[in-house]
Formats: structure tokens, sequence, C-alpha cells
């Protein structure tokens, strides 16, 4: 085969020589038409020689064609592979598929067009690019010849090598079987002996196996045997460790013999285990033991079947004990506060009782977190342990806020906890302790908000009660002023320091406050709105208007008592519009500007403090309140006016002496009236004869300058006294306003007092019915009576209607109603003039 | 009047106290009032709403011997009235009979069925069981109380029984429960005292200063409202005496007299001293009450309970009277015997 190919390539190269002077020598020149600026690719320009080549190829048909003789064999090699393979190729027509006929690369494919792909050279290649590319394709031809040539060979030395093969096998098989044979009979003469040998060595073999087995049996033996000693030397060297798993390890042989063989050896191995158990529990109950060691001691106890349950209670226990060490003691609290005192008065604190509580809140937390390490099951009783002492803490707050603590003391209190709380916290995580607190601080501080305002409304109304005290003692001139003074500052200055405290709630930074800023602030609000409703229904359970029993008890417990209260009423009136004028709005540019309102509230609930409706609600208080010292007042002179009416029978009274002393009684009611609005009621402004604040009763409908006329007229003609003149007189004058409305004055309250009470005077005298000397009597009462009044009263036409109007219905009440002469009416007069000045020689 | 209101008028000659509403009278809306004049003669006027009601028509003028204190209509014979008088000495009770003729002759005799004259002292009032027939009545004096048996075909009254009210407490009026025919309550100075009439025993008492008038709810069991001097109206629950139920202003000065509507729940009328007639509503129904407890309630869930508040009068008014006929209409009399009948018609629909 050699010899062969070679002498093939020896004719190709020859071929090869002969062609150059053909293609390079060739005049084939090819101009460029189309495009001379452009250069024509390379690659192109070959192929465009290939198909002429191709072309040529049957007018060369008669030259030998060979390969280059220049290109590499192991290249030519690697050429005839691939061409090989390419014969063998499953599907060769896979490989031309994707060219296109219509360009120059389409040579290799199964559509190509020899004439149009000489069209596109002719057109795209110039005349030196076509030579070059006839000689290219010239060569690639030869090439491919070669190739061929060079298949065909090798196929067919391919095959006549196999040929050969096949000879030298069938050779070589015929002598195999006998040897075959020969192999078998060796082999079965083989395992015939090896069976021989087995059996010889079987009995031996079993006999060494149950000398083993015997021999392990009494290593185990022996072991067990050694066992209380191997314990007795663990117990000395403390590897309980190890003393824990030879006794594990012998277990189930004492189970299984320990009542007969081995009852001594169990005995004492148990022995050795109970004081191995022992060192072990105390091992767990030391705390100078290290953690591991003891979680050590517990997990070989539960390895021992020792009931480690009751344990883990006897060691819970012990926390709970510790517990109880921990609690915040009020004293620490007390200690707290007068460290803070301390603080304030520039002294080192005296710390010593908060770093003994941190002391045992450090010993605490590692104590659980040791517990947790040696009972990892036991989270569940430690986190309600964990609970059980936040709740402690807080129970301990609760009593503080019951207690009266101030703001710096409960800030101590609570940072306190909240610093334990974290400590715990880092151990025992799942117990969720500052989200727990965190709720129970939230009730605290609400409790806390609540039970400063109720704080503030008990010192507010200690200082309004101060009335009573103070007026018994009769020490102190004014002491209606004192009190309104009193509650005003107590109120005021109550509710600035209440704001102060809660500020300073908010500023602080304690990581549980933060939380609860928004709520404050709510709380605070809401706080102030129930602090006024309470304070509102507070002013009116002490003026007794919601309580009958207090009324009445004003009634019996005499004229002292009623005094008093009547007194505090009118505090509580003027301290009502103290509030709606001075204290709301204070109180709400505090809050705007302190408390910028908590978003906690929902906003449909709207602000928790409403100024306004307060304002509404104290106005319309300190009316009320004010009306009622009126009625009070009046129903006093009331009660003496009904018995100085019912008691005489007026049918058969005697001729009139001197003016009645009811009328004394009467005066000096009205100067204690008089006295107690002086002390707090401010003066109103000079008003005399005006009368315009009418509330509608008895409006008139004419003109004022009629009115004046009119009141004027009945004046001068007062002074006659005359019965039917009055009464005339009453027919054409204009009706006198008698109820207005009553402001904070004390010219306002005093008319109104005396208007009430003049007109009580009309309708008690309409009841009876007099004889002359009954109304004579009731003529001279009456005369005497406007002076003094007058002099104390704003309205003087309004009075001088009202006792004309007694007159006129005394008179009509009467049976024969004939005046007293002026002459002795003006007597009488003068004499209990006199006898008045004697007795108040200050007072006209 | 306020509001242009449509009061009509109607002057009666002197000064009067009592008004009292003809209740047996089904056809007309008529009233009977009698004057208080110590020295002059006294009257008696049947009065009758026109059937237009725009005016009031006197309807029959009696002349009455003494002036009177106080006036009722017998609730089941509409010519049949109590009076309480006195001669400025002495004082009288009598029950009379408007004669049948009277609209022939010009000025006629009141026919006296009987005379009430057991008492020794000053006599409050009159009472007739309000619901209906009835033979019994009650008088009321300062100290006793009197129960009599009226039989108007014999023309006789017999004391039945009779009660002392006990040491310091003088009497001053009273009220008849109209849903029971044996409870009778009596004000005093200092309470209000319930009796039980087959007893004559004290049943109950509330203790209350200065009540001048007390009323049954003629509609609601156990309400009674009075009124006191100076603190205003009461309304009570009589089953808890301790504390009112409700408690309403009042006036300005003496409230003289409270009216429950005969018809309308919680509609009350109260007459003071200070001239003027209020009309107000306070329902005393259990909701009503547990939000009248708590006082510091905003202004705009409590609705006022002053529906209207009349005021044109020259006088202090004393008589008061809801017309049982047409239950939405009063008549009001003041001191100066001036007699005004109004409407509360226009503040019903506001209910």
């Amino acid at each position: 085969m050699e010899t062969l190919s070679s002498a093939n390539l020896v004719t190709a190269r020859v071929a090869v020589d002969s062609v150059p002077d053909f293609i390079n020598g060739g005049p084939v020149k090819v101009p460029c038409f189309n495009q001379p600026w452009k250069r024509v690719p390379q690659l192109e320009s070959e192929e465009v020689h290939l198909i002429e080549l191709r072309r040529r190829r049957k007018k060369m048909k008669e030259q030998k064609m060979g390969a280059e003789d220049n290109v590499p064999l192991d290249d030519k090699a690697r050429r005839m592979r691939d061409l090989l393979s390419s014969f063998y190729a499953p599907d060769p027509s896979t490989n031309n598929a994707p060219s296109n006929p219509g360009t120059l690369d389409a040579i290799n494919t199964s559509s190509f067009d020899a004439d149009q792909y000489m069209n596109l050279l002719m057109q795209k290649s110039n005349l030196d690019e076509l030579l070059q590319r006839h000689v290219e394709m010239a060569a690639e031809i030869k090439n491919i010849d070669t190739d061929l040539q060079m298949l065909v060979y090798e196929n067919y030395s391919k095959f006549i090598s196999a040929t050969d093969a096949i000879k030298r096998m069938k050779s070589k098989i015929v002598g195999m079987e006998a040897n075959m044979e020969e192999l078998l009979d060796k082999i079965m003469s083989v395992q015939s002996k090896s069976d021989g040998v087995n059996t010889s060595l079987f009995e031996k073999r079993e006999n060494i196996e149950k000398l083993h087995r015997t021999r392990n049996l009494l290593r185990k033996v022996q072991f067990i045997y050694d066992l209380p000693t191997r314990l007795g030397k663990c117990i000395e060297s403390e590897a309980y460790v190890d003393a824990v798993k030879f006794y594990t390890g012998a277990l189930p042989i004492f189970k299984a013999y320990g009542d007969s063989s081995f009852q001594d050896c169990k005995q004492a191995s148990e022995e050795a285990i109970s004081i191995i158990v022992k060192n072990l529990q105390r091992k767990l109950f030391s705390d100078s033991e290290s953690i591991q060691a003891r979680a050590e001691a517990a997990v070989l106890l539960k390895q021992l079947d020792f009931p480690v349950d009751s344990l883990q209670v006897k060691l819970l226990e012990k926390l709970e004990q510790s517990l109880g060490d921990l609690q915040l003691k009020t004293d620490y609290i007390e200690n707290a506060s007068m460290e803070s005192n301390d603080h304030k008065l520039g002294k080192v604190p005296d710390s010593v009782h908060i770093t003994a509580h941190e002391g045992s809140i450090h010993g605490f937390v590692e104590a659980i977190s040791a517990f947790r390490v040696i009972f990892p099951d036991s989270e569940g009783h430690l986190i309600k342990l964990a609970q059980d002492l936040v709740v402690k803490h807080f129970e301990t707050v609760e009593q503080c806020v019951k207690g009266r603590i101030s703001c710096a003391n409960l800030l101590v209190v609570l940072r306190t906890i909240w610093t334990d709380v974290l400590l715990v916290d880092e151990v025992l995580s799942e117990a969720v302790l500052p989200g727990f607190s965190l709720e129970a601080a939230q009730n605290a501080l609400k409790q806390y908000v609540a039970s400063t305002f109720n704080y503030l409304l008990h010192d507010i109304s200690d200082a309004l009660l101060r009335v009573n005290v103070s007026s018994k003692e009769a020490a102190e001139e004014n002491p209606l002023q004192v009190a309104l003074e009193a509650s005003k500052k107590a109120l005021l200055q109550g509710s600035m320091d209440v704001l102060l405290d809660f500020r300073q709630l908010l500023d602080d930074d304690l990581g549980l406050l933060v939380q609860l800023r928004d709520f404050v602030s709510d709380w605070v609000q809401e706080g102030f709105q129930d602090f006024f409703r309470a304070l509102y229904d507070c002013f009116f359970l002490l003026s007794g208007r919601k309580s009958s029993s207090s009324q009445d008890q004003g009634l019996t417990a005499g004229a002292h008592g009623e005094k008093v209260l009547a007194g505090l009423v009118l505090v509580l009136s003027q301290l009502s519009v103290f509030i709606e004028q001075t204290a709301i709005p204070r109180i709400t540019e505090e809050i705007a500007a302190s408390f910028p309102g908590g978003g906690a509230r929902g906003y449909e609930n709207g602000p928790a403090f409403v100024p306004g409706v307060m304002c509404r609600i104290f106005r319309s208080a300190g009316e009320r309140l004010l009306h009622h010292y009126i009625n009070m007042r009046t129903q006093k002179v009331s009660t003496l006016l009904r018995k100085r009416f019912t008691t005489p029978n007026w049918v058969k009274h005697k001729e009139p002496r001197e003016v009645h002393m009811f009328v004394d009684l009467f005066l000096q009611e009205l100067k204690e009236t008089a006295s107690e609005v002086k002390q707090i009621l401010p003066q109103g402004l000079e008003r005399k004869h005006r009368r315009t604040d009418s509330n509608g009763s008895t409006a008139s409908s004419r003109s004022n300058q009629l009115r004046d006329d009119k009141t004027n007229r009945s004046n001068t003609h007062r002074a006659r006294s005359q019965l039917l003149e009055t009464h005339l007189a009453k027919l054409f004058k204009q009706k006198v306003e008698i109820f207005t409305k009553v402001e904070h004055t004390q010219e306002s309250v005093v008319t109104t007092t005396v208007k009430l009470c003049l007109k009580s005077l009309q309708e008690f005298v309409r009841l009876q019915t007099f004889n002359r000397s009954g109304f004579q009597q009731i003529q001279l009462d009456i005369q005497f009576l406007r002076t003094p009044l007058k002099e104390t009263v704003e309205d003087e036409a309004a009075v001088d209607f009202l006792l004309d109007e007694v007159i006129v219905a005394a008179s009509e009440r009467c049976l024969d109603p004939i005046p007293l002469e002026p002459p002795i009416l003006d007597r009488l007069i003068q004499a209990k003039l006199a006898k008045w000045n004697e007795k108040n020689p200050i007072t006209p | 009047m306020q509001g242009g209101s449509s009061g009509i008028g109607y002057g009666l000659k002197y000064q009067a106290r009592c008004i009292s509403d003809v209740k047996a009278d089904t056809d007309h809306t008529s009233f009977l009032t009698g004057t208080l004049s110590l020295r002059e003669e006294n009257e008696v006027h049947l009065i009758r709403l026109s059937s237009g009601g725009t005016e009031l028509i006197c309807e029959g003028l009696f002349s009455h011997p003494n002036e009177i204190w106080d006036l009722a209509s017998c609730p089941f014979d509409q010519r049949i009235f109590s009076t309480v008088f006195s001669t400025g000495e002495s004082y009288g009770a009598a029950i009379w009979q408007i004669p049948e003729l009277y609209g022939q002759l010009n000025s006629p005799q009141l026919e006296r069925i009987a005379s009430l004259d057991a008492h020794a002292r000053k006599i409050n009032c009159v009472l007739w069981w309000p619901s209906g027939r009835h033979d019994k009545l009650i008088s009321i004096d300062d100290e006793n109380l009197f129960l009599w048996t009226l039989d108007c075909s014999k023309k006789t009254a017999q004391v039945q029984s009779k009660q002392s009210s006990g040491m310091l407490h003088y009497l001053s009026g009273g009220a008849w429960d109209p849903h029971d025919i044996n409870a009778v309550a009596t004000t005093c100075e200092s309470s209000v005292q319930f009796w039980d009439l087959r007893t004559m025993k004290k049943t109950n008492a509330v203790e209350r200063a200065h009540i001048r008038n007390a009323n049954y709810d003629m509609k609601n069991n156990h309400i009674l409202v009075t009124a006191e001097d100076e603190s205003g109206i009461h309304i009570w629950d009589l089953r808890k005496p301790k504390s009112p139920v409700k408690e309403l202003p009042g006036h300005t000065h003496w409230t003289w007299a409270v009216s429950c509507n005969p018809e309308y729940d919680g509609l009350i009328l109260s007459a003071g001293t200070d001239s003027t007639v209020n009309l107000w509503l306070a329902p005393t129904s259990a909701e009503e009450e547990a939000t009248s407890e708590s006082i510091a309630e905003p202004p705009a869930q409590r609705a006022d309970p002053l529906l209207n508040s009349y005021s044109d009068y020259e006088d202090s008014v004393y008589g008061l009277a809801w017309s049982s006929r047409e239950p939405w209409m009063f008549a009001s009399l003041s001191y100066d015997g001036r007699v005004v009948v109004e409407s509360v018609r226009p503040f019903l629909s506001r209910r």
C-alpha cells in the first residue's frame, strides 16, 4: 500500500509542476467593469478562481492532477480524514443548505449554477483578480483530484489488510479445544481439595469462636465486678461522665441478673451511683460552679433517670425567691426620691440601693441564662417568671401612683424597670418582655395621669372647703376672698404643675416612654377634659344642688352652716368664671405648646380636649351657681318672711307701735350678702337707673322717655302715700322690670337678691287678710325699709316699685285699708332709725 | 305676646286666683273661675271657648257670697263645682250647683248642694277624684284631711273619715292620684305626704321644703310633679322618693302652680309669680332619666326642656288649667283677673 501511495504522490507532483505555465502565464485579463474602485475580497476572488478551474476542468481532462507538493503531510492527512468523514456522514446535504446560489459562496452547494457564478464573477472582478482566481482555482482543482485518488487507494489497502487478518485468525483457532478440556479437569481437582481442607478446619474454628465469646462474657463480668471500684475511682477523680457511662452500660445486666448473681455488685455500684447523684445535685445547685458544669450535671442526672423535673421545680422556686428580692420596695422608691432630692441639692446621690438592685437583677439574669442552658425545655416557666417580675414591678408602680408619687420619682422607677426588662430580654427574648411591659406601662401611666388629676381635684376641693374651717375660726377678715384666691391658685398652679410633670414624661428619652408619647399626649388632654367635667360635678356637689340631703341639712343646721355654704356657692360661681376666662385658655395654650396632638386617638373621635365646650359648660355653671347663691340667700329671707306672715293673726293685729324686728333681720341678711359679695365679686360699672338688661319676662313696649316720666311722677306722688293714688299710679305707670339678668358684679347680685326678697314679701302679703292695724304695720315696715334698701341697691326704681306693690297688696288684702297718718309714720320711723343708729353707729 | 302667640283674653272684674277646667262638659271647652275680692261682691264665671276658638264667651255669671280661694269643677257633672271661700276672718267650703235656668236669669243664685262645714282651721282646697264618677270628696285644711261622702241627689255631704296631719305639719294643698282612687298626696311646709284613704294612714313621704303645688301625671303612674317657691319644679317617681327624677329650673321668682297635660306625655305647664307661664317638655321615660343624670353633657345633646315662656301677664299667675276636651289648650289666670286661653299646638310639632 505504501509503495502504491508514494508512487501516486510522485505522479501528482509531476503533474503540478507541469501546470504553472498555463495558469500564471495566461494572457487572460478580465477588466473591472462595474466597480473598479471597490476591492473584491480575497476570499471571493479565490472562489472565482475555483469556478474558473471547474469550468476548465473539461479542457484539462487529459492532464494528470495532483496535490501541491508544498502542502505539509499532516495537513494533507487531516484533509483526507475530513473528506472520508464527510463521505461517511449521515446527511451531507445539511452542509450546503444555507448558502445562497446567488452569491459567490455557493460554489460548494448542491444547487451551484456555474453560469450564474461565472457572470457574477465577471461582474465583480477586474482582470488581475480574475487571473489570480484562475491560478488559484487551477491549484484547487489539482488538489481535489489528488484527494480523490488518495481515497480510492486507501480504501483499497484497508480492504486488503482486512482479508489478511481473517486468514491469519482462521489458521490459529484450530488447536484451541484440547487445551480447554485440560483446563476444566484441573479446576475440578482444585475444588475437591479445597472442600477437604474446609471440613477438616471447621470444628477448630467453631471452638475458637466459642472461646472468644466466653472471653467477651468474662470480660463483661469482670467489668461489672470492677464497676464499684471503678465508680469509686471516678468519684475520686470527679469523672462523673465516665461513671455514668459505665453505670448505664452495666444497667441492662443489673436489670437481668441483679437479683441473683450480681447482687452485691449491684448494691455496691448503686451506692456509688447514689453518691454520684448527690454530688451531681450539689453541683447543679451550687452557684459557684460554672454553668457548663451545671448543665452537664443536669444532663447526667437525666441519664441516670433521676427525676429532673423536681429538680427543675426546685430551682425555679429558688429563682422565684430571688424574684422576691428583686421586687421594688416602696422604701426603695422613697430612697430613690430622696436621692433625687439629694441630687437636686447638689449632693452626690447615695446609690447603695440602686446598686443593690442592679446586683440582684444581674444575678437574676445570670440565673435565667444558666437555667435556660441547664433545662432547655424550661422556657415556659422562665417566661412566666419574667412576666411575673414585670407584673410585680408594675404593681409596685401602681401602688406608688396611688400614693401620689412625683413625676421624677415615677421616671426613676420606670427607668429601673425598663433597664431590668431590657436585661432580662437579652437572655429571654421569647418572653417578649418589652411588649409586655409596654402594655403594663401603658396602664400604669394611664392610672398615673388619672390619679394626678384626681389629686388636683382634691387639692382644689380642699382649698374650697377651707372656707368652712377658716370662717369658723373667724380670724380672717375675708375668708371667702382667701378661699377664692387659694382655690384659683390651686387650680392654675396645680394645672401648670401637672402639665410640667407630664411634659417631663414626654421629654424623657426612656424607650418605654418614647413609644407611649402619643398616648400620653392623648391621656393628658383627655385627663383635662375629664378633670374639668369632674370639677364641674364637684362644684355642684359642694354647692349642694345635686343632693337634696345637704340642702335639708343646711336648713336644719342653723343659720351659721347655711351661711358658710352660701358663701361657698358664691366662691364656686366666681371660680367657674375664672376657669372659663383664665384657666382654660391658659391650659389650652400650654397643651397646644407642649403636647402636639397625639395621633393615637382616631380622628373620628375629634380632639380629646375641647376647650370651647368646657368654656361653655363653665360659663353656664357660673351663672347657675350665681343663681343658686341668690336662691339660697332669698330662701333664707323667705323663711324669715314666712314666719313673720304666718305666725300672727293679722285680722286681730294691734296698732303698730314700732317697726317690726323682721326688718332688722332682713337688713342683717342683706348686709351679710353684701359683705360676702364684696369679698369676691368685682364692682360693677356705675349703672344706677339703667334698666336695659331685661330678660324679657316683663319686657316693655313703651319708650324709655315715657317710662322715666312715669317713674319720676310716681316718686313725687309716693310721698303722699294715698292708697287710691298709688293704685292709679300703678295703672298708668310703666311696669318696672323686676327680673333682670344677673351679672357677676356686686351690685347686680345684691339688687337681684333684694328684688326677689321684696317680691316674696309681696306674695306673702297677698296670702293674708289684714285688719287696719295689720295693714298699717306693713305700711310702717315697708316705709322704713325704703331708705336702707335704696342705699344698697343699684336699681332704685324697681325697688321703689316693689315696695309700693307690697303696700298695694296689703291694702287690697285689708278689710279696712286706712293708712297711717304721715306724722305718726315719720315719728315711728325716726324712733326706729335712732335705735338703729345706736346699734350700728357706722351704718347710716 | 311672644312670638305672635294666639292667646285669647277674658277679663274678670276683680282679682282672682283660681280657674278650673269643666271636665264634664264634653261639648264645649269651658272653664270656671272665681274672683277674690275682699270687699266687693264676688262672682263665678263660666267661660266657654267659642266654636271657632277665637273668643271666650261668658256662659254664666253667678254671684258668690265670699272671696274664692279655691275652685274645682266636678269631673262628672258639669253643673257642679266646689269652692273654698273666706270672709276675711273665717273660712268655708261648699259644693254648688249651677241653676238649670241660668240662661234666662240675669244674675242667678247658685244652688248650694252641701257645705263642707266640719273644718275648724283655714281650708286650703277641695279635691275631686280626677278620673271619673266617684262619690267621695277630699277637703284639706291647715291641719286635717277630710274624706266626705257626697250625695248630689239628697244634697248632703257627710264626713266619712278624718285624719290629722300631725304636729307641726301645716298642710297647704293636695292632689288626688288619678290612677289610684285610694291615694292622695298632701303638701305641707317640709314635705309631700301620701295617704291611703282606706286606712287614713300615711304611706309615704317626699321630704322637700316649700312645696307650693303638686300635680299627678295623668298618663304615667307614680309620677308626681311639684312646684316649689325658690327651687323650681321637680318630677318625682313615687317609687323612688329619695331624689327627684328630674329637675326643671322653674321661674325667676316662685313657681306657684304646675299642671301635667292630660294627653301629651311629659308636657308640663307652670305658672309663676314672675308673671309668666312656662311650657316644659320633660319626658320621664327610662333613657331620658339616664341622660339627665350626667349634668356635664354637652348642651347640644340635652334639649332645652323649656318649650315656651308666655309672658304677656301683668301680674303673678296663680291659676292654671289644661282643657281636658282639647288637651292642647290651656287657661291661665293672673292675679289681676285676666284669663288667657292659649294653644300649645305650635310646640307639639317639635316633639
